[in-house]
């Protein structure tokens, strides 16, 4: 014994040691009160602020045991160091990771429904101005589109490619705009509820519940002040680029050519504009005129937030700026964001949610009250022959052959302004009480105003001519602008929300019971006037009612309320059920059709707890939980089957009704008219929404990977169509009221994997998700058609979406019918000899190069009979979407890569991508090159040369070429790297030095590339608008930092 | 303390969840109840307003906002052979490769349930007076019977319904088919409704409600339509007729309704209560011009749809068709663009043809210039025509709003190497190395937008007010629906048709008189003679198309034949002589081309004669006979 003691003594004598060392956080932090023990032993300590900790160890052989709360238990050899770093990776199996659902959290564990949640952190890795554009490819089951990108826009975001989602932020229904334009360092986490789980929140949430919680300071937590901003510049991903003027006038003289005619110009002035020196003839960008580079935004954040033992406080000011690429257009945006708990007495808390946003876009007053589009217009329609200036003396606008859209007027001083405030207010104001045996009352009222202004004026102005001759600038009273314009308008919208909810939670044994029940009601009051003057000067902005023009007068209010339940059970933590109901009243329907119940249940099994797979996959498999869901969402639809329109249920008289008749002069005074409204349609009521989900979630390989995979269905039924296998004759003069009677149903897939591991010194996550959803009509009432053409024409019963003009009544650009393009003319001969009437003119139209149709019927000629289903849905949210996030840690840096990327997207080119010479304009180079030509454009002998387009006629927009063809449709696919951040934190003690608790410093790019199949047009992969006169996709240098005391 | 917010938290919580189903009923707040309405004369007339406003036209001042095929507007007017559309790159009006069979259809059903659901409702009123009940029961009788004329105008024979048809809604709607009536049976309706009605009109001195006169008007309208579509409908029965009557009216009955026009047409005339518009006799194109646009006293006008600047109703047409060279806004002008076909079918006032004298053929040669004469002036060309030219139609060297069009299409420049003038043509308000103008800023231009194509404006129904024609304040003037120049033609064809020469020629020539010709011009009298009368009377009135229709010379004149003079659309290009030290140096000459934007000959088919009816009424109910040829 003695032996043994002294050997030991020895031993420690002779081996005892100091280990220091430091343990880190996935992100190099330190982390503080980590447990590090000598395995085995009771010897140890905890890290201290910093993460640093020094312990005793016996010897150099053995091992540390590190540990703490959310991270996975390392186990550490000594290996005879005396500094051993730690890098403690995050609990990846994150199974007490508490998820935000309707009315209340769960455990992620138990969660049955399709439900997808992103931190606030995740959010903020991508500067978006907008919430939804820093959404995009971050959640399995959302899609988006952005096809327009204007400063302050945000995407179109759907889920599941099933219409627009309700937004619901800190538990109070919200709309796009809100969720879009909060202080993107407010947010604490999303959670996307995707099945029947959205169905708690009933009303209009049919397509699905975007939930956003807002920041809390933490009771019993320092103060901690938090600075975060970054700068960044601007430029398009991509536009296309117009004609040079060599080549609009060498496309004029081919035009001339290709229609028979004398040429307009010589060959001696195509000469002078190729070269381009002689004053008179040089070109002019007006892409370059108009678009600035590197256009900067910047965004800044200040927040605080912190607590004591009875009340926690978060407040934070949030500052955008963004100019767009166009001079003087720019857009700025200011939240404030209060959050206030306070414990008042034992189990009683109150709270409030104060938020205050304003919204400034100013632009300059070009002609229209959209002050984009004209902007985009006048790339094509200004003639690169022309100048902005006569004589390029800037003090002259020049007379161009449209000064509408010269480009030189675009200044706040010669064509006006237009400024838009939106300003916001709401105030969430709750009160809870916890009672000791699990139940907790909590009422909660909410109160939000909105006011929006707009202020528009487009000044008159004078444009002029340079006369060589007499070096004098003529101007005419026609010229310019004489048409002045002022309008003015000030909506205001007010949303009241009561809320009053109980929940009960209490685990007895293996049982665990919750259940939550709930009455709301919401009311909204929108006020709308507008009126324009014609003022007779550009000096005075304030409006008198001499000039008056017109008055525009609005009210509207909507009234909604619901009744909910919800319980939940399991049994062990194995097996999950939750029921949930809803009785949701609408001011939509007729009283007696103003209810409806919408009930739902989810089950959940975590499979991997039943031993029999325990015992065989245990060591695989981490965690294994099937889910399945049903359940019921009413949908506001109007009876007309678009957005909902109130009063459907009252008859009698429209006063000045909308369009036709709302007035007429009569003997020299105006009368205003008054409509019969027509039958009262008071059988209508809910669309019911049919949700069904099966999903697995799944954790393996040492909780290194996770995944979840979902097949969804959502049916609708009760559509509205009128019951028309009751045929009323059209001279009874009113149609059958529409009843709730059609179905369809979006069904699709979606599934994310992420695998989060470390390969020496470099943590790294790799997140790959994707959506697959697609609508299909399945049920149709009594479809009846004339023939099998009308049929397969019109038919709409068991296809896709789009496939057809009125499968979805909300969506009038659901057609895919067009020709189908088998080849191009290589030849007059070829012409003359082919035996299918092309263009229904006896082929006397055709040129060499022009687009040959599929003669599908083969009846020899084309027409509205060879038309095909070519394309998706356009301007529709993809229908298949994927993103790819990845992140990796070495350090103290980090670095973040994120793609987004669809397929199953349609764009459709017209007008300026379509018609060379639109408008009388210009059109992109490359159609002015890539065509079909001969070889000198004033000798019609020379031979053709082969093209891409088709020879270029000037003012032939109705020629046969034009038609929707699979030629002028892309069905688009793309992949874009969304984001790619670099990150340093510095090292904590440099930061100890100043009181800074870490500053993190990082370079960030948005849209760097794009691998898709429109980059021969010149186009961001993602807009709709078939011009592509649209404001595309920024590519995006920032620079931010994130600074915490 | 504690108990105090428990008691109110299960308070609050019990009246919410216990209380009965709260009140989500929303206040409409532009909703008015029909016995409400229907017991006050304000809003009574409110309902005959929204009526009146819904009328029927074809090519109106304003443009449908529900534009279906049967409704177009103004622009329509670019698709015959009074116009060419000139404004934005839509080139479809110039490019139509046949009518199709659907154009001009009109099933609006709607519109007639409405006025007998308002004749039922009216019937029941309580409050009003026996005499308002009557003139508001006849007013919307009246307003049937032209929405019945301008639907049988279009598709023939429809079913005469004069009372809300109700479902039941027992599942068999079958009870409620009526087949077509008769095309005569429709005429006849119109015919012994303002025959019921005229004389409880009331609505005395009105221009804008219907009275006596405005009944009459129609009468005399429909009546020739009915007469003229028996008589030139003959040579195609079997092809254009139906064996009920539906389409096609027997010859027999033409005198029968020339005789009614002619009698409705002389009550009108004959009770001194209009005139013909004579108030400038200083200026008989400015005069013209006036007749129709001169809103205050107007002694000619008898029905018009009139709109008010003070109050915001106003219209875009002047914006949409001011000339380029003088328009008050920065976006659209010049969509329509008269032809140089209407423009020659102004005879001169000798009686001579109004083809135009000297004019080249555009092909820039030196035989296409061999006919030129140099005129002095641009307007030297178009002297001593027909006064309502001028009044029609803005041409070369005239002013408006005193401001000048300045249309020149460019200049010939005299080339002594190949003995024959070069041609130039440039942009609008573009300068010749001469320092003078090279290309007018009203144009024409061969390809542009918003400039005329034919080298010629409208003037009729322009306003001659500063910043009419600028969207911010738009236009009030009305549009004219029956006027009694209109009354005067249409009685001279009645007169015709039944060999009552005489009368005939009376009637015209009081036209003509006040178009310059001097007293009696006239002296024997064709049916074309008419026809050309008819078509500068009143062109830009949306008579055109019915006319040719009723005369069924549609197909005739518009053959879709390329090349043919009437199908093919013209232009005048006026160009200004270089040729320095020379006499016609600084003079005009002018080229006679098909409008360059024109590009497929109209081409009417029989089938157009009546408008094809749609399937889905069909469907709807069976008794509902197809048009022939369809």
């Amino acid at each position: 014994m003695a032996v043994i003691w002294c050997f030991s003594s020895v031993q420690l004598h002779a081996q005892q040691r100091t280990i220091t060392g430091k343990v880190i956080s996935e992100n190099n932090e330190g982390l503080p009160g980590v447990t590090v023990l000598v395995k085995g032993t009771t010897n140890g300590t905890s890290t201290d602020p910093d993460g640093g900790f020094s312990l005793n160890v016996p010897d150099g052989s053995g091992a540390l045991v590190v540990s703490f709360i959310g991270y996975v238990t390392q186990e550490v050899p000594i290996n005879n160091r005396s500094s051993i770093n730690i890098s403690l990776a995050p609990d990846a199996k994150a199974l007490e990771e508490v998820v935000v659902v309707g009315y209340g959290t769960q455990k992620r564990g138990t969660v049955t429904g399709a439900v997808s949640a992103i931190q606030g952190e995740e959010l903020i890795r991508t500067p978006a101005p907008t919430t939804s554009g820093a959404l995009v490819g971050k959640v399995p089951g959302v899609t988006t589109r952005q096809a327009d990108s204007r400063p302050g826009g945000g995407a179109n975001l759907q889920i599941r490619n099933m219409g627009d989602p309700l937004y619901v932020i800190d538990g109070i229904p919200s709309d796009a705009s809100q969720f879009n334009n909060l202080g993107a360092n407010d947010i604490e986490n999303i959670s996307v509820l995707k099945d029947a789980s959205a169905a708690i929140y009933g009303l209009r949430a049919a397509n699905g519940v975007v939930l956003v919680t807002t920041k809390k300071g933490k009771m019993g937590e320092k103060t901690s002040i938090n600075l975060s901003g970054y700068y960044g510049m601007q430029n398009f991903t991509r536009f296309p680029q117009p004609a040079n003027a060599y080549q609009y006038m060498r496309a004029l003289a081919e035009s001339d050519q290709n229609k028979g005619l004398p040429a307009s110009l010589t060959p001696e002035i195509l000469s002078k504009w190729q070269q381009g020196t002689e004053p008179g003839y040089r070109s002019t960008d007006y892409f370059d005129y108009i678009m600035r580079p590197n256009v900067p935004q910047y965004y800044l954040n200040a927040n605080a937030s912190g607590g004591s033992d009875k009340t926690n406080y978060f407040v934070s000011v949030n500052h955008l700026n963004q100019e767009a690429l166009i001079k003087d257009y720019n857009f700025s945006r200011t939240n404030i964001q209060a959050n206030l708990d306070a414990g008042i007495a034992k189990g009683l808390t109150v709270g409030t949610q104060i938020s205050g946003r304003l919204e400034q876009r100013h632009q300059v007053g070009v002609p229209g009250v959209d002050d984009y589009p004209n902007v985009f217009l006048t790339v094509f329609s200004m003639w690169p022959t022309e100048r902005p200036y006569a004589n390029d003396n800037p003090a002259y606008v020049n007379q161009t052959h449209n000064v509408n859209v010269n480009p030189a007027t675009y200044t706040e001083e010669i064509t006006g302004w237009t400024d838009e405030w939106i300003r916001t207010f709401r105030g969430n104001f709750y009160a809870q009480y916890d009672l000791p045996f699990g139940l907790t009352a909590k009422g909660t009222y909410s109160y939000g105003f909105q006011n929006i202004a707009f202020e528009n004026m487009e000044y008159t102005y004078k444009a002029y001519r340079y006369d060589q001759a007499t070096d004098q600038y003529l101007t005419d009273p026609g010229w310019g602008n004489q048409n002045p314009w002022r309008r003015k308008s000030r909506r205001g919208i007010e949303d009241k929300f009561l809320q009053f909810q109980l929940n009960y939670d209490k685990q007895l044994g293996d049982h665990y019971v919750a259940a939550v029940a709930a009455f709301e009601r919401q009311d909204n009051f929108n006020e709308f006037i507008q009126y324009n003057t014609f003022p007779t000067n550009n000096e005075i902005w304030l409006t008198r009612f001499v000039e008056q023009t017109n008055l525009v007068d609005q009210e509207t209010q909507t009234a909604r309320a619901g009744y909910i339940s919800r319980i939940n059970y399991n049994y062990k933590q194995k097996y999950l059920l939750e029921l949930l109901g809803r009785y949701d009243g609408s001011y939509l329907y007729a009283p007696a059709k103003r209810w409806g119940f919408f009930p739902g249940v989810s089950v959940g099994w975590k499979i991997l707890e039943e031993p029999f797979l325990k015992d065989r996959a245990g060591y695989l498999l981490n965690d294994l939980k099937l889910r399945a869901s049903y359940g019921e969402t009413g949908s506001e639809i109007g009876v007309n089957g678009l957005a909902p329109v109130a009063f459907g249920y009252y008859g009698g008289y429209d006063y000045a009704p909308t369009g036709l008749g709302a007035s007429t002069v009569f003997n020299g005074a105006l009368t205003t008219g008054l409509r019969p409204r027509g039958i009262p349609i008071t059988n209508f009521s809910w669309v019911t929404n049919i949700s069904s989900n099966v999903g697995l979630d799944l954790t393996m390989l040492d909780n290194k990977l996770t995944g979840s995979f979902d097949y969804f269905q959502r049916k609708r039924t009760g559509l509205p169509a009128p019951r028309y296998d009751v045929l009323l004759p059209s001279e009874v003069g009113t149609p059958l009221p529409n009843e709730n009677l059609n179905s369809d149903a979006n069904r699709g897939v979606e599934g994310a994997l992420a695998y989060r591991s470390k390969a020496g010194n470099v943590s790294y996550s790799v997140g790959v998700n994707a959506t697959v959803a697609r609508i299909r009509l399945l049920e149709q009432y009594k479809p009846r058609f004339g023939n099998s053409w009308d049929e397969y024409r019109n038919g709409q019963l068991d296809r896709w979406s789009g496939v057809n003009n009125t499968n979805d009544p909300t969506n009038a650009n659901l057609n895919s019918f067009g020709y189908q393009v088998v080849g191009q003319f290589q030849s007059q001969e070829e012409i003359d000899n082919y035996t299918i009437d092309n263009d229904g003119q006896g082929n006397r139209t055709q040129l060499p190069g022009d687009l040959i149709f599929k003669d599908v019927n083969g009846d020899k000629i084309i027409n509205a009979m060879d038309e095909r289903p070519i394309n998706y849905a356009l301007t529709a949210n993809p229908y298949v979407s994927f993103g790819i996030t990845t992140s990796a840690s070495w350090k103290n840096f980090n670095l973040a890569i994120d793609f987004a990327g669809a397929t199953m997207q349609s764009f459709q080119r017209a007008f300026e991508l379509q018609i060379p010479f639109q408008n009388n304009g210009s059109s992109p180079a490359y159609m002015f090159e890539n065509r079909w030509h001969h070889a000198d454009p004033f000798n019609s002998d020379s031979p053709w040369i082969p093209g891409k387009y088709p020879a270029i006629r000037k003012d032939q927009s109705t020629h046969v070429n034009y038609r929707k063809s699979d030629f002028w449709v892309v069905n688009v696919s793309y992949i874009r790297m969304r984001n790619l951040e670099l990150g340093y934190t510095i090292p904590q003690q440099i930061l100890d030095r100043f009181g800074v608790s870490r500053l993190r410093v990082y370079a960030n790019a948005s849209n760097l590339f794009s691998i898709d199949n429109v980059k021969d047009l010149e186009i961001d992969p993602e807009i709709s608008s078939s011009s592509g006169l649209v404001y595309p996709q920024q590519r995006l240098f920032n620079f931010g930092f994130n600074l915490s005391f | 303390m504690k108990s105090i917010y428990k008691y109110i938290l299960v308070g609050v919580f019990a009246s919410s969840f216990s209380g009965c189903k709260p009140d989500l009923e929303v206040e409409p707040n532009l909703i008015l109840q029909g016995e409400l309405v229907w017991n006050d004369p304000t809003l009574a007339i409110g309902v005959l307003a929204n009526y009146y406003d819904r009328l029927p036209i074809h090519t109106q001042l304003t443009v449908d906002a529900n534009a279906t095929t049967g409704l177009l507007g103004w622009p329509g007017a670019a698709r015959y052979d009074e116009a060419i559309w000139s404004g934005s790159s839509d080139n479809t009006r110039n490019n139509i490769i046949s009518y199709p069979f659907t154009d001009w259809q009109l099933w609006d059903y709607t519109l007639i349930r409405d006025i007998n659901l308002a004749l039922e409702d009216l019937s029941k009123s309580t409050q009003l007076t026996a005499v308002q009940k009557a003139q508001y029961t006849a007013e919307l009788r009246f307003i049937r019977a032209y929405v019945y004329f301008e639907h049988v105008k279009r598709m023939g024979g429809v079913p005469i319904i004069t009372s809300t048809l109700q479902y039941d809604f027992s599942g068999d709607p079958s009870p409620l088919r009526r087949p077509r009536n008769k095309e005569s049976e429709v005429y006849d309706f119109i015919g012994s409704e303002v025959d019921a009605i005229k004389n409880e009109l009331g609505n005395t001195g009105s221009n804008t409600r219907a009275n006596k006169y405005t009944a009459l008007a129609l009468k005399s309208r429909a009546m020739l339509y009915a007469g003229s579509i028996a008589k030139y409908n003959a040579p195609y029965i079997g092809t254009l007729s139906l064996p009920n009557g539906e389409v096609g009216i027997p010859a027999e009955m033409a005198q029968g309704y020339y005789q009614k026009s002619l009698e409705a047409s002389k009550e009108i005339i004959n009770s001194g209560v209009y005139s013909l518009y004579k108030a400038n006799t200083g200026n008989l194109g400015e005069n013209f011009f006036e007749a129709l646009t001169i809103k205050a006293n107007n002694p000619e006008v008898i029905w018009a749809q009139d709109y008010l600047q003070a109050k915001g109703r106003v219209h875009n047409f002047a914006y949409n068709n001011i000339a380029r060279s003088i328009r008050e806004d920065n976006l659209a002008s010049s969509s329509l663009a008269p032809t140089l076909n209407l423009v020659e079918d102004f005879e001169y006032l000798n009686g001579t043809s109004g083809e135009l004298k000297g004019v080249g053929t555009g092909s820039n040669t030196a035989v296409g210039q061999q006919n030129w004469i140099f005129y002095t002036n641009l307007q030297d060309i178009f002297a001593n025509k027909d006064a309502r030219l001028y009044g029609t139609i803005m041409y070369p060297g005239t002013s408006f709003k005193a401001r000048p069009l300045n249309i020149q299409a460019g200049v010939y420049v005299w080339n002594a190497t190949t003995n024959k003038y070069d041609r130039f043509e440039g942009d609008l308000n573009s300068v010749y190395t001469d320092g003078k103008m090279l290309t007018g800023g009203g144009g024409p231009q061969r390809s542009a937008i918003d400039v005329t194509n034919t080298g010629f404006y409208v003037k009729k129904y322009m306003d001659t007010k500063t910043n009419t024609s600028s969207r911010g304040l738009g236009t009030d003037m009305w549009w004219v629906r029956f006027r009694l120049g209109e009354i005067y033609l249409n009685a001279s064809e009645a007169a015709f048709e039944l060999g009552l020469q005489s009368e005939a020629l009376m009637y015209v020539n009081m036209i003509r008189e006040r178009a310059g010709f001097g007293p009696n011009s006239l002296t024997t009298l064709t049916l074309e003679r008419l026809q050309n009368e008819r078509r500068v009377e009143m062109a830009f009135e949306d008579h055109r198309l019915w006319d040719l229709k009723r005369w069924r010379i549609a197909h005739i004149l518009w053959n879709g034949v390329t090349g043919s003079p009437d199908a093919t659309m013209y232009a005048l290009y006026p160009y200004r002589i270089v040729r320095p030290g020379h006499p016609d140096d600084g003079k005009y000459v002018f080229d006679k081309i098909v409008a360059p934007r024109f590009q497929s000959p109209r081409f009417f088919q029989l089938g157009n004669y009546y408008s094809a009816i749609d399937q889905s009424i069909i469907n709807n109910n069976p008794l509902i006979v197809r048009n022939p040829l369809h």
